[in-house]
């Protein structure tokens, strides 16, 4: 999955934000966002309240957890804890990303928001980094609880892949012992079969 | 004529689904989870037409429904925006679906064969499957043509070896509801049992999972 996908489903989040124009509900398939009425809050999906923003017809509410105090707390949690502390958000980076590109003027102390959650994304990254090697050498499986879609993303292109090439690797042996196993066909086009197979 | 009558087509497949008591906002959730599970799937899943004809019938809607709003208007460029959204969505799951029915065309057909005589549900859709029929038939055709040419005896062992999916690799999976016993198989043919709580997170390999995505107790992302 390319980045843009997982930003994609990060966009139907809801996010609260303040028009300032008058609009009855607006029935879209994804369900109805609306009535519209200046300066009075609205919850709408991330990918309106951008479109929104854009247009210069909102202001945007940042959400709870984008606060410079809770983001310090949090940071403080990820760095004591062994494992992945649960972020408030499912899509934390996306919205983070997103807000501060379009929003600078409706977050408060935008620049340290910024810095604090690309140091928390760097801590749950090296996390993650050096649970893989546990995570290769052991068992057959791996837990990922509390892990964003961004991050198990991010590690999509190599981890399962090469748990893969493993277990290949792990299932050829055996075979060589079992001659029972290869078929009609010649040595190694029985190989290339079961290996498939398997 | 054949618009009008698709559009009824598409109408009648709404009023169908809604019997199940779908929102559209539920049917969308549904396509989403469609689209993550056939894209991380090494193999084809059972389609979901239902869901897709759904979709569209909304999208067709929304789209006539569009004529009448004037071009500056601010709904106008909200609901376009959203159709797009929809529309990426069912084509790349569309186009999923048809890239691995072309790598995999043999073994599924031959799979959809074996439903077939088992009285099982078939995976795939009936377009879907004239569309497997007839790409095999010109890939059949192509290697005849081309081996025309083979000097000697044409080799046909090849044909043999069916290009299969490796139901071995390995998926991040969801727990929907709490799953106990999960088998996960360990290369020394001992296997062990793990319980997942609803909502929990695992690294594992498709085929000790495969069929609770099919059952729909969890999905793929």
């Amino acid at each position: 999955m390319n980045p843009e996908e997982v930003e994609f489903l990060g966009e139907k989040q809801l996010i609260s934000i303040i028009p300032t124009f008058n609009s009855s509900t607006i029935h879209l398939v994804s369900g109805d966002i609306g009535p519209f009425r200046a300066s009075l809050p609205v919850n709408v999906p991330l990918w309106v309240a951008v479109n929104l923003k854009q247009q210069r017809k909102c202001k945007i509410q940042p959400p709870d957890w984008m606060d410079v105090e809770q983001l310090e707390l949090l940071k403080e949690a990820e760095k004591a804890s062994r494992n992945f502390v649960k972020m408030p958000s499912e899509h934390y980076m996306i919205e983070g990303k997103l807000l501060l590109s379009i929003a600078t003027d409706d977050i408060a102390r935008a620049d340290e928001v910024r810095t604090i959650i690309k140091d928390i994304w760097d801590i749950r990254m090296a996390k993650l980094r050096s649970s893989v090697n546990t995570l290769i050498t052991g068992k057959s499986y791996g837990n990922v609880d509390n892990l964003t879609i961004m991050e198990i993303n991010s590690m999509r292109p190599l981890i399962p892949h090469a748990m893969d090439q493993i277990h290949r690797m792990k299932m050829e042996r055996p075979r060589f012992s079992t001659p029972s196993q290869s078929t009609s066909l010649g040595l190694l086009n029985s190989s290339t079969v079961i290996s498939t197979f398997k | 004529m054949d618009t009008v009558e698709n559009a009824e087509d598409v109408q009648s497949d709404e009023s169908e689904y809604e019997e199940i008591a779908h929102t559209a906002a539920e049917v969308l959730e549904l396509m989403e989870e469609a689209w993550l599970n056939e894209k991380f799937a090494p193999e084809i899943l059972p389609h979901k037409y239902d869901i897709v004809e759904c979709l569209l019938g909304q999208i067709s809607h929304v789209e006539e429904n569009l004529t009448n709003v004037g071009n500056d208007d601010l709904r106008r460029s909200l609901h376009q925006m959203e159709l797009d959204r929809l529309r990426y969505l069912v084509s790349s799951y569309l186009r999923m679906r048809l890239e691995k029915i072309e790598t995999y065309v043999y073994f599924i057909l031959k799979q959809e064969e074996e439903r077939s005589q088992k009285g099982e549900e078939n995976y795939l859709n009936k377009n879907e499957l004239e569309f497997a029929k007839a790409y095999m038939q010109s890939l059949d055709q192509h290697f005849t043509d081309r081996l025309h040419f083979w000097p000697g005896n044409i080799p046909t062992e090849w044909k043999n070896q069916l290009i299969i999916p490796n139901i071995h690799s390995f998926v991040f999976m969801k727990a929907k509801n709490e799953i106990e016993g999960v088998m996960v198989s360990h290369v020394n043919e001992e296997e062990e049992v793990v319980d997942l709580r609803t909502g929990s997170q695992i690294l594992i390999s498709y085929s000790n999972v495969g069929h609770f995505i099919k059952t729909n107790q969890s999905c793929l992302i």
